[in-house]
């Protein structure tokens, strides 16, 4: 622990609190939070971001943590065009409430990720991902506000697409927090629209997969999908939500699925079965369909971000087995477990790709920390 | 030197050769970029990627393997062929290749289904600075996207040498209509609830009320050009073009006492008639509630028929001693019309200004200019006049032209849109960048250096 490292990040704004290992900063402002960087960075000493993609508990061994719990400030949500200015720490359950109040919704998020800040969101593993009409993902940052190595703020242009060089949002995107620590964003909001929830019975969790799988390629991903085996098949419920699509999209998905096996059921209570919390101990992970049809045929299927390629998913055992066991089952079909946080993979990453590197001297040329993120 | 790879491996061993060399390396596909972005500023190798024009399609997966080379209405024959489609339909789409989408950020004339190239690439294969071999992954992976950072690079952080495409099933079906609304603000509206609904229109152009005039002349929305504007867009007499040029105030006023209506070509498509119309009745029944009138399928069709043709239109009016250029930049639904307004503003006194709204997303729209402009003398005279004389006309001319530029570009800046949604940067906008990026200038810088420490690849352009 070093006196002037403390005096230097006190002298920044932020609130420093002694937490062995290192220290502990709140800043309370984003210029409060670029000073901290800087001098983190410019010590050189290990930096941790709470709120950022990571969540850790502690500081780092004579390094520091910032938290941007103080950041949590929401300074616009404008429901006609669909957009929220928002600062990093903000919990995602404070922005959705504030979007409801817009008539718009960030739409289904992995639990873990709408138990976490902003910050954590699109600098976590998802990358702020999301399904969005036509079975697509994109990113939820319509723009991003990134503190650099010495503590300068970069800000791209809020605009839905551009082609002024590579999409600099995606330094931070994913990035944990590592390359540049995400202070706020331009967040995309979908209008808000009654959930339209339909429930198949399937014969196998495999055809209720496919079944999804299917819809994606039909360009009709439904919004969230539930699919759970029991005693007599498997029980398959899909929601759309779309606010003049969702009728259109179930009755074609209705007909689709009819060609599959899947035969649709009465089920007043779709709407919120599918929206059910997994039971047991389960995982979430980003997959791709072949994946997912390699789940265990016993076990339970929550799908949201669907795309034509795979979904992200919450993965559950039944019986209470645990977490592990679930990583492990996961893992063995080829998924990328993302949470719970300690059972995270943590690839591949860009040496998979051939680019280790560049992401060597990328870390260099922006004067960040060495390691993988 | 004009260097022309037939695979990956002539690709590395090229620029191996050049980074020991310090030779710059500019990759080239068809060249059809319109700001510069494959013009060799700095010499060296002009690296012509044509021959990598392999193609894979897996159909049931819905996935394409193409080379970067391939021209992009042969990679959409053949997946016709099979009965799939990219969707990626840019006006160039006859003079460009797949490298060159994805290196410019390209978008094609059904983005508002399909996305740009940067939504339909799911993995690229590129060589960076130093010759090595880039894999980016089509699935889960972690840290930040190595795909989008070499998506719109132009060239300056790696060749593409190939990417894996999305791909769909061709549609069978298409419902078209024209929609004609009382100003072209009613239509921005219409658009902005048709996609916030989300429907997701294959064809979704909204024409600003002198192109409205143009697109409807035989498409049912019948309306008369008044001469002197006549006489911009269809370029046919010298002297009298150019006579309506000198005053370009005058002629952007003429265009506000015209009446206001504004033409939407809208479009849906599918494998089934009822699936098409059902979504295409519930936009229409958007449209309706600001003043949209439904002029039936002819202004579409009209559309459709002639979708590429306006780019090799031009040629008269450049001929005549006029210039034609156009600006594609973006914003969201909250700032569309301030950037729309602001835009003509600027340029009013330089050039004659039309624009359309051609790519629309749940969050906002681009705006596509065209500006039409004095630029000197007609090329007939020139040519009988001294080389003096001509240098100073080009002078005059490329003054003028950039005055108009510099205009747009700053009104574009000061509203907060982005100067580009798919035309990229290359020369022509490259000066404005530190405006668009900000700090973000300095990531950028980083990322040449990550990709390219020797600075080889395509030195010149984004500033690096």
């Amino acid at each position: 622990v070093n006196e002037r490292l403390r005096d230097d990040l006190a002298a920044c704004g932020a609130a420093v609190v002694d937490e062995a290992p290192g220290y502990r900063v709140t800043p309370p402002s984003i210029a409060s939070l670029g000073r901290a960087v800087a001098v983190v960075r410019a010590w050189k000493v290990p930096l941790r971001v709470r709120g950022s993609g990571d969540q850790p508990v502690r500081a780092p061994e004579n390094g520091v943590l910032i938290d941007l719990a103080s950041l949590d400030r929401i300074a616009s949500v404008d429901g006609a065009t669909g957009i929220a200015r928002v600062e990093a720490g903000c919990s995602l359950s404070a922005l959705e409430a504030a979007a409801r109040r817009a008539s718009c919704t960030l739409g289904p998020l992995l639990p873990s990720v709408r138990a976490g800040s902003v910050g954590a969101w699109l600098a976590g593993p998802t990358r702020g991902e999301r399904g969005v009409p036509g079975s697509r993902r994109e990113t939820a940052a319509l723009s991003v506000a990134a503190v650099l190595a010495d503590g300068r703020l970069a800000e791209s242009r809020a605009a839905p697409r551009s082609a002024t060089g590579p999409d600099l949002d995606h330094l931070s995107l994913g990035g944990n927090g590592r390359l540049s620590v995400v202070a706020a964003a331009w967040v995309r909001l979908f209008p808000v629209a009654p959930a339209l929830a339909s429930s198949w019975r399937c014969p196998n969790l495999v055809t209720a997969v496919a079944a999804l799988e299917r819809l994606c390629c039909d360009r009709i991903a439904p919004a969230r999908a539930r699919i759970v085996a029991q005693g007599d098949g498997t029980r398959m419920v899909a929601a759309w939500e779309g606010p003049e699509t969702a009728p259109m999209e179930r009755d074609r998905a209705v007909r689709t699925l009819a060609a599959m096996g899947c035969t649709v059921e009465s089920d007043p209570g779709a709407g919120e079965w599918v929206r059910a919390p997994a039971s047991g101990h389960p995982v979430e992970v980003d997959a791709r369909w072949a994946s997912l049809r390699g789940w265990s045929q016993f076990g339970e299927m929550q799908t949201i971000g669907m795309h034509a390629g795979g979904a992200f998913a919450v993965l559950a055992l039944p019986e209470a087995r645990g977490a592990e066991e679930c990583a492990a089952l996961a893992r063995a079909a080829g998924a990328r477990v993302i949470a719970p946080r300690r059972m995270r993979d943590p690839g591949p990453h860009w040496d998979a790709m051939g680019a280790g590197a560049v992401w060597k001297r990328l870390i260099e040329a922006l004067g960040v920390e060495e390691g993988a993120p | 030197v004009v260097v022309w790879p037939n695979d990956l491996d002539h690709v590395t061993a090229v620029i191996k050769y050049a980074a020991e060399r310090q030779i710059a390396v500019v990759p080239f596909g068809a060249g059809s970029g319109v700001c510069g972005g494959a013009v060799p500023v700095r010499g060296g190798i002009a690296l012509d990627l044509k021959r990598l024009a392999s193609l894979r399609i897996d159909v049931p997966g819905r996935v394409a393997e193409a080379g970067a080379g391939l021209n992009g209405q042969r990679l959409e024959e053949l997946l016709n062929a099979q009965g799939a489609t990219l969707g990626h339909f840019p006006s160039s789409i006859y003079c460009s290749t797949v490298g060159g989408w994805l290196a410019a950020r390209s978008a094609g004339q059904y983005s508002s289904k399909y996305g740009k190239i940067e939504d339909m690439v799911l993995a690229l294969e590129a060589v960076d600075g130093t010759g090595e071999v880039l894999h980016t992954l089509d699935g889960p992976s972690a840290g930040p996207d190595l795909t989008q950072l070499l998506v719109g690079s132009e060239g300056t952080l790696g060749v593409i040498t190939s990417a894996r495409l999305r791909i769909w099933p061709k549609p069978t079906e298409q419902w078209l209509r024209g929609i004609k609304f009382p100003s072209v603000h009613a239509g921005m509206r219409a658009l902005r609830a048709v996609m916030r609904a989300g429907l997701r229109p294959t064809v979704a152009r909204l024409y600003d009320p002198l192109d409205t005039i143009l697109a409807g002349k035989s498409g049912g929305a019948a309306m008369t050009v008044p001469q002197p504007l006549k006489w911009v867009v269809e370029g046919a007499q010298n002297e009298a073009l150019r006579v309506a040029l000198r005053a370009p105030v005058l002629l952007n006023r003429l265009v506000e006492a015209l009446p206001a209506a504004s033409l939407l070509i809208l479009g849906f498509d599918g494998d089934s008639e009822d699936d098409c119309a059902e979504e295409g009745e519930a936009a229409l029944a958007l449209c309706e509630a600001e003043e949209g009138e439904d002029l039936g399928p002819a202004p579409g069709e009209k559309w459709l028929a002639n979708r590429y043709k306006i780019s090799y239109r031009q040629s008269p009016l450049y001929s005549a001693g006029a210039f034609v250029d156009t600006m594609e930049v973006a914003t969201t639904w909250d700032r569309l019309e301030t950037l729309y307004d602001a835009v003509r503003r600027a340029v009013c006194s330089h050039a004659f200004v039309l624009a359309h709204f051609s790519h629309a997303y749940l969050e906002g729209c681009s705006i596509y200019f065209t500006f039409i402009g004095l630029a000197g003398k007609p090329s007939e005279e020139v040519a009988r006049g001294s080389r003096e004389d001509a240098e100073q006309d080009l002078e005059e001319a490329e003054s003028r032209y950039d005055a108009c530029w510099k205009a747009a570009m700053n009104a574009v800046a000061d509203v907060g849109a982005t100067l580009s949604h798919h035309h990229g940067v290359g020369l022509s906008k490259q000066i404005m960048l530190p405006r668009e990026h900000g700090e973000g200038m300095r990531q950028l810088r980083a990322l040449k250096k990550a990709f390219d420490p020797k600075g080889i690849l395509n030195p010149g352009k984004l500033l690096l």
